[in-house]
């Protein structure tokens, strides 16, 4: 099969999804290049390097050309097939959060710029649609009732043609005239999102079987009472789980308020801010509907195609409209996590449901982006800290954190809980009570944002820990390493983290740094130059998490006879290089990188996969039961967030290039080698697969001869082995096994689902095993899923990350200015080392602007009133960001065999710290609610 | 009684146990910082990016840069060796501790005025800052303004000059405004226009004056009633450094953040009070003209605004808030000398940062955008659509202005 | 609102007369009428520059225009390139040639998402222009390259690379003098 018809089918078939046939072509696709003018990604010989590394991103020429590549680009006449004309959308929304919504009056507008159509909650209702249930109620708010939120959406107003809609909303911005307010009321109550803790009480050692923790016994859950927690289980040694929790965090609270004399207890407030993600590409969506085929044709901005895919096929589908088929086309984008579960997609698709048979198009500018758009969430931390003043190791760790999760759940609760288990940072806690509730109230909602509560938590605890090195009056890089955690300690579930940790060898480089050793004496020599500034070095480390607990990548390698390799994902680009490195990552088996990617895939029919339940909270005997069916997976596919392209999304792409090499090229290689008489070359050596190596792109082993992939790749072919392979994996703190069968060979794999092509030549037996999509659908047996007991693990993946900052405060203004920083970063076998850079780079930039500018108020007078920009919230600018100056080390991996760990999130976290503990060094005093503003720092120095 | 005071209070803390003297001194300094801040000491004492009161911010002035000196108590450099005595007569007499005048620059003019007890509590409040062993620049001034003794003539000629308008039958409000805005604020160093020798004609006090090339427009309460200022309005507008009228800039932006922010609701009601009289003028309103209206001139410009204005401030001039302002009702507008207007709009305005989360984005430059034909048309049709000034600039009034300001670009 | 005639050159084509309304930003013609969305809408308030063309002047200087607070009817009988016009194409539409700057944004990995790439590019490109008629002192060239872009936003990449990349540009191109 060609390529193209790969493509053509991907594009013409699909999944079926409550009824509806869902297909999915990428913008970024061959498929809809077919269609259209341009692609997006060029093949691997143009961006491939002699030495095998990436010359540069395989999108590279599209996005520095300007190409249609976003999304938000498209227009209806981009699209095949689609009516020329191209209609508009805007969401109409209440900005009181305190008065009753009675309506909207758009008469003053004039007859000229009156919407062609107003949609409003009494349409959702009476035309049948099923809003996504994790996004409800009230996506429109039905006059009468009390907002949830400032911004929360009541209409959505539709114009068939541009002019109308631009010169209507510049009339409806920044004021709410449309909107009829009734009377006073007080804000909606809304119960909290989540609410957990997690105790743990260790043995002697790490080492030594824990007393309690999460992992071995249990998260602990409160009673909600008027929407606060409530811990009110009896404390109790041999009662209930709850009650044993409990008694063990009864113990560490009343050891903390009346502590030995030769502990130091620390016990102090941080607050952060709510954050704009600022993807400089807003929400957007843009969709046909035809009645008269019942086909919604989307093209979409979204982290999770699958899931977008999925709800709107569930919502639309039993309406009055119905839907037989739906279209999707995600384009590449950018959300740093506020594009993943994002309510904005079903708008969207309503707006082009009710388009009349008119393409849609309802596209956030940046008021509105600011104003609807995902935040970061503000925790307000409390900690407390025990630490013996002798031999400086830490105790009891305690925190309570209170989570703003804005008007609507998204991802509050498990933001809180992820907050929770980093607050620990780098260090070990002996014992530890970590409470965090995240709450609704009437801002913006919150949800999935770089960082994803760690950020919060771990900048905090990184400037704790200075603060208590300064209380104690030592070095905090030696209190550091006084407690840090070593490879095989336990996190404060009681869990032991993947792998060697190498966090004491960048605390012993950080100690070595000039800059740090020297750092009250350039101080002193700073400050005498430079009276108009103070001067201060800080210094931060963490290790991030990756992964959600429940990751699902799913991949598809095939190869044609001539030697041309296409590589299917779910992964969708973000920037971060993903269709670059995944691409690569293809290399390790065959050779050669993926000649052509297609990323954002959501038809992977040939596994015919189902699944229900939450993977999160579904018992071990539920599991054990659906596992029954060979089918069933604990998740179908994973969103493109939470860093997890380099580890889960390599884990799929590189387990599929593994099935093609040992069922397909390897075999092929083996014949070739044998030609002539008594096994021809092979025969003198003894030659086994575990020697294979690729050198420049070609195969050889034990000193045969170098086959080219092509070679290969057409004997594969002619004997009908295996040339495709999709599969599925699952992963909950470690990752689902099971046994295929696969050409007759029998093998264990980290992965839950497998279907295998066989080649050209394959006899028509084998051939008709191919009657799913066109691949032989593998059974599994034996299929060994992690325990649900591993969801209480919470974390075990972890990049470590350190930054040093050198940075002056003026006396004057009190602004900071960063004048130097140097990372380093530990994450295992590197794919491309300039993205990894880049991430650093940009990550670090991300962090100076959550550290020092970026800052909104929650409620009144903040975004949800819809009128907030860059000019009042600060983005940082290269100024901002010692962009001349900037270093950073990678360190190399302990062998070529490490993992590709992911960093995108955690590289932001430690220069936050570090900025929060120089500001300390420069002014004597400590800021803890972060942004530090010039007008915190004026109130730390008053005060 | 007021030369007696001090010493008096000084008396009766002595007598109270050290604790309570702590805490008078502590009311005192704090007392200070905010008078320091009434009178704006930190626009000349501190320099941009400069540590508080060391000095270094240049002055322009028609006769040479003068920099702002050092007055933090280090006592090589500031003012740590100065007394009482001696700060007051350098603050009130422009004399300082050896004997020499002080540059004109200070507005000892204007604060000859301020009362003993406020320059001690000023004086002990900059003895609490941070000191800093720094000389500011050395001035360099043209004949005879560089030879200090010069400066004596000067001083004998007009260095009293600001008498302060009679208070008789006037509310507390008022006379409080009036030492506010007269003395300590020191408002009519720039709102009044001055002579040759630099002095302020002080029989036109508060009409306005020139400051680098833009007018620093009239005070008088008719005058600010006819731009369409309330007292309300002028509260605000000091507190906040924005109103319905427009934001602070130029060389009121600065005075917002060191001074006016500060001051408390009573003062910066009281100053409004001052300016527009206990029985304030009705402020005028202004509907804004239909195009159809405008001269042929105003209708080429209004293309020009929507080509390079309505991005920001509207279509119909309605603004955008926390970006940028409306040219409805925009005080600016309504001057009928369009100098501000057109060094607005050749020059922009830089990014201006005002209290709390406010933030004006910059304007740009438009110098090099608009031919002076297109400029006189903008201004013809801001003029006539939202400023209530019928009358039109010609190309050469506006060439005019424009020479005016380069001019006065290259004085300094 | 009224429409009026506008006529420009738009990458080395010239366009209109046509009838637009007086009160259309730029980068909602660039969009809407002309299809060309590479001039990215940012903040739509003239603040990140995602949108900027390059206008080239009579007098041969080109300088970078922001699209989104700039009415179209400005750019009337004006040169106008977007990103769009830069890189040379063969008949088939695929790039053979990028300008300086997009060839060593590409192979510096400059950007990421990309979604501000086409205001860095005008920027530097004019930048490149700029100094190719002026050369600076090597002394300079860091303060001249953030006087240049500093005011363009971007959120993945922190801006390293893309400053980096204009150094080297600078440097390649000669543009640069001892001192």
């Amino acid at each position: 099969m060609s390529n193209r018809e790969i493509s053509r089918r991907s594009f013409l078939q699909g999944g079926l999804v409550a009824g509806v046939s869902v297909t999915l072509a990428p913008l970024s696709s061959q498929a809809l290049a077919a269609l259209m003018e341009n692609s997006v990604t060029v093949p691997s010989e143009q961006w491939l390097g002699n030495n095998g590394q990436a010359r540069f991103r395989n999108d590279a020429l599209s996005k520095v050309c300007g190409s249609k590549v976003f999304a938000r680009d498209i227009r209806a006449k981009d699209m095949p097939g689609w009516p020329q004309q191209q209609g508009h959308a805007m969401l109409l929304k209440t900005v009181r959060a305190d008065r009753i919504y009675d309506g909207y009056d758009l008469s003053w507008l004039g007859a000229e710029l009156q919407p062609d159509r107003i949609v409003t909650a009494d349409d959702l209702q009476k035309d049948g649609i099923v809003f996504p249930e994790e996004h409800a109620p009230d996506p429109l708010l039905p006059a009468g009732k009390v907002p949830m939120f400032i911004g929360h959406p009541v209409a959505i107003l539709i114009w068939n043609d541009f002019e109308r809609y631009r010169q209507a909303k510049s009339k409806l911005k920044f004021n709410d005239k449309a909107i009829r307010y009734g009377a006073q009321v007080p804000y909606y109550k809304g119960e909290p999102y989540g609410s957990f803790r997690y105790v743990r009480v260790g043995g002697p050692t790490s080492a030594d079987e824990d007393e309690f923790a999460s992992l071995k016994d249990s998260i602990l859950f409160p009673m909600i009472r008027n929407r606060r927690p409530e811990w009110n289980s009896q404390p109790d040694l041999h009662g209930n789980l709850n009650e044993r929790g409990m008694f063990y965090a009864e113990r560490m609270k009343q050891q903390l308020q009346t502590p030995p004399e030769d502990w130091l207890v620390f016990d102090e407030r941080y607050k952060t801010p709510s954050i704009e993600p600022a993807a400089l590409e807003p929400d957007n969506g843009n969709g046909w509907y035809d009645p008269a085929t019942k086909t919604l044709h989307f093209v979409v901005a979204t982290q999770c195609p699958v899931e977008a895919a999925t709800e709107t096929a569930k919502m639309i589908a039993p309406s009055r409209f119905g839907l037989a088929k739906l279209n999707m086309h995600p384009g590449y984008t950018v959300g740093y996590g506020s594009k993943d579960h994002n309510i904005f997609v079903y708008y969207a698709a309503l707006a082009a449901l009710y388009g009349a048979g008119v393409p849609i198009r309802l596209a956030n500018d940046r008021y509105e982006q600011f104003q609807s758009g995902i935040k970061r969430h503000s925790f307000d931390i409390h900690y407390q800290l025990a630490v013996d003043k002798k031999d400086h190791s830490f105790k009891i760790f305690r925190a309570e954190m209170d989570v703003d999760g804005g008007g609507r759940i998204n991802y509050s609760a498990s933001v809180a809980a992820v907050g929770a288990t980093a607050a620990q940072s780098i260090y070990y806690m002996p014992q530890s009570d970590l409470q965090a509730t995240a709450y609704h109230s009437r801002g913006v909602e919150a949800g999935s944002m770089r960082g994803y509560g760690t950020l919060q938590s771990m900048a905090s605890t990184e400037m704790m820990v200075d603060e208590i090195a300064g209380r104690l009056g030592i070095d905090a890089i030696d209190l550091r390493k006084k407690n840090v955690l070593r490879s095989g300690m336990k996190n404060t579930q009681g869990a032991v983290p993947a792998g060697a940790l190498r966090l004491n060898e960048i605390l012993e480089k950080a100690s070595a740094n000039e800059i740090w050793k020297n750092r009250d004496a350039r101080k002193k020599q700073f400050d005498a130059q430079d009276p108009d500034n103070w001067y201060g070095v800080g210094f931060a480390i963490c290790q991030k998490d990756f992964g959600t607990g429940s990751e699902a990548p799913m991949a598809s390698i095939e190869y044609t006879a001539e030697g041309h390799i296409t590589l299917r994902h779910i992964g969708i680009e973000l920037g971060t290089g993903m269709s670059t490195s995944q691409a690569l990552v293809v290399a390790d088996f065959l050779g050669n990188p993926a000649n052509e990617v297609s990323t954002g895939v959501t038809d992977w029919s040939e596994l015919q996969l189902t699944t229900s339940g939450n993977p999160y909270i579904m018992s071990q005997a539920e599991q054990d039961n659906v596992l029954r069916n060979p089918r069933w997976v604990g998740k179908i596919a994973s969103a493109s967030s939470a860093t997890n392209s380099a580890y889960y999304f390599s884990h799929a792409t590189r387990e599929a290039a593994r099935v093609l090499f040992n069922h397909g090229l390897w075999p092929a290689a083996l014949e070739i080698w044998r030609q002539g008489p008594y096994g021809g070359q092979a025969n003198p050596y003894v030659v086994r697969r575990e020697d294979a190596h690729w050198v420049d792109g070609k195969l050889t082993a034990n000193g045969m001869e170098p086959l080219p992939f092509a070679m290969l790749a057409k004997r594969a072919h002619e004997r009908g082995l295996v040339t495709g392979a999709t599969v599925h994996g699952f992963n909950r703190w470690s990752w689902a096994e099971s046994e295929f069968t696969i050409d007759g060979v029998r093998e264990r794999l980290p992965l839950d689902g497998l279907a295998v092509k066989y080649g050209d030549g394959a006899p028509n037996v084998k051939k008709a095993q191919m009657n799913s999509a066109g691949f032989h659908l593998l059974d599994r047996q034996n299929v060994a899923y992690p325990v649900t007991q591993l969801n209480n693990a919470a974390v075990t993946y972890y990049s470590p990350v350190a930054t040093l900052v050198e940075l002056k405060v003026n006396k004057g203004s009190g602004e900071v200015k960063v004048l130097d920083h140097h990372t380093w970063v530990e994450c295992g076998r590197v794919l491309v080392p300039e993205l990894v850079k880049g991430q650093i780079e940009g990550g670090v930039a991300m962090g100076i602007g959550h550290a020092l500018l970026e800052e909104m108020p929650l409620y009144e007078g903040g975004p949800g009133e819809g009128d907030w920009n860059f000019n009042r919230y600060r983005l940082p600018h290269a100024r901002d960001v010692a962009v001349w100056k900037q270093t950073s080390e990678i360190l190399p991996p302990l062998s070529p065999s490490d993992p590709s760990k992911g960093i995108a999130e955690v590289v932001m976290i430690p220069v936050a710290g570090a900025i929060g503990n120089a500001v300390a060094h420069a002014i004597g005093k400590r800021v803890r609610d972060l942004p530090i503003t010039s007008a915190r720092i004026k109130e730390a120095l008053n005060g | 009684m007021k030369q007696l005071f001090p010493r008096l209070s000084l008396a009766v803390a002595l007598a109270v146990p050290a604790l309570l003297a702590q805490a008078a001194d502590q009311k005192q300094i704090e007392r200070g910082e905010y008078l320091a801040r009434a009178s704006d000491c930190m626009a000349c004492h501190t320099a941009p990016g400069g540590a508080p009161f060391a000095g270094g911010q240049p002055i322009v002035s028609p006769f040479g840069t003068i920099y702002g000196t050092n007055i933090t108590p280090d006592k090589e450099h500031g003012i740590g060796q100065y007394s009482d005595d001696e700060f007051f007569a350098a603050v009130t007499q422009g004399k300082r501790r050896d004997g020499a005048n002080l540059y004109p620059a200070m507005p000892y003019t204007s604060y000859h005025l301020m009362s003993r007890e406020d320059s001690d509590a000023i004086h002990a409040y900059l003895q609490t800052v941070e000191p800093i062993n720094r000389a500011a620049p050395v001035t360099s001034l043209s004949f005879p303004f560089n030879v200090r003794l010069g400066l004596m003539g000067w001083n004998m000629l007009y260095g009293k000059d600001v008498q302060l308008a009679p208070a008789d039958g006037k509310s507390e409000a008022w006379k409080r405004g009036q030492y506010m805005v007269d003395v300590l604020g020191h408002c009519g160093e720039c709102h009044t226009p001055r002579g040759l020798p630099g002095a302020m004609q002080q029989d036109k006090r508060l009409t306005g004056g020139l400051l680098n090339g833009y007018l620093a427009p009239s005070l008088l309460a008719d005058d600010l009633a006819a731009r369409g200022w309330t007292h309300q309005d002028l509260s605000t507008f000091l507190k906040h450094g924005m109103s319905a009228q427009g934001t602070m800039f130029n060389e009121m932006f600065p005075v917002f953040h060191n001074s006016t922010v500060g001051l408390n609701d009573q003062d910066l009601a009281a100053m409004a009070t001052f300016l527009l009289g206990d029985q304030p003028p009705q402020a005028r309103t202004l509907a804004a003209v239909p195009t159809d209206k405008l001269s042929a001139s105003a209708q080429r410009g209004r293309q020009h605004y929507l080509n390079v204005c309505a991005g920001c401030h509207g279509v119909e001039g309605e603004g955008k808030p926390h970006i940028a302002v409306a040219m409805q009702g925009n005080t600016t507008l309504r001057l009928e000398d369009s100098r501000n207007l057109v060094r607005v709009i050749e020059d922009g305005i830089g990014e201006q940062k005002f209290a709390g989360f406010e933030h004006m984005q910059p304007m740009p430059a438009f110098a090099d955008k608009l031919s002076t034909e297109q400029l006189a048309d903008l201004v013809n049709y801001l003029r006539q659509a939202w400023g209530g000034q019928p009358t039109e600039l010609a190309v050469n009034q506006v060439e005019q202005l424009k020479a005016d300001a380069s001019a006065e670009h290259k004085a300094h | 609102m009224a429409n009026r005639p506008l006529q420009l050159t738009l990458n080395g084509q010239s366009v209109g007369p046509v009838e637009v309304p007086d009160d259309l930003p730029m980068i909602d013609y660039l969009h809407e009428y002309r299809n060309l969305t590479g001039s990215r809408l940012g903040c739509g308030q003239g603040i990140c520059h995602a949108c900027v063309v390059i206008v080239d002047n009579p007098d041969g200087t080109s300088e970078e225009v922001r699209t989104c607070i700039t009415g179209a009817h400005f750019f009337d009988g004006k040169k106008v390139r977007t990103i769009e016009g830069h890189a040379h194409r063969d008949e088939s539409g695929k790039v053979t040639e990028l300008n300086p700057i997009q060839q060593k944004f590409v192979d510096k990995f400059a950007f990421q998402c990309s979604y501000c790439a086409p205001g860095f590019v005008n920027a530097a490109t004019v930048l490149v222009e700029k100094l190719q008629r002026q050369p600076i002192k090597k002394s300079q060239m860091e303060q001249v390259i953030e006087d240049s872009l500093g005011h363009h936003i971007c959120r993945c990449t922190g801006y390293v690379r893309y400053y980096s990349a204009t150094r080297d540009v600078l440097l390649d191109l000669d543009l640069v003098k001892e001192g």
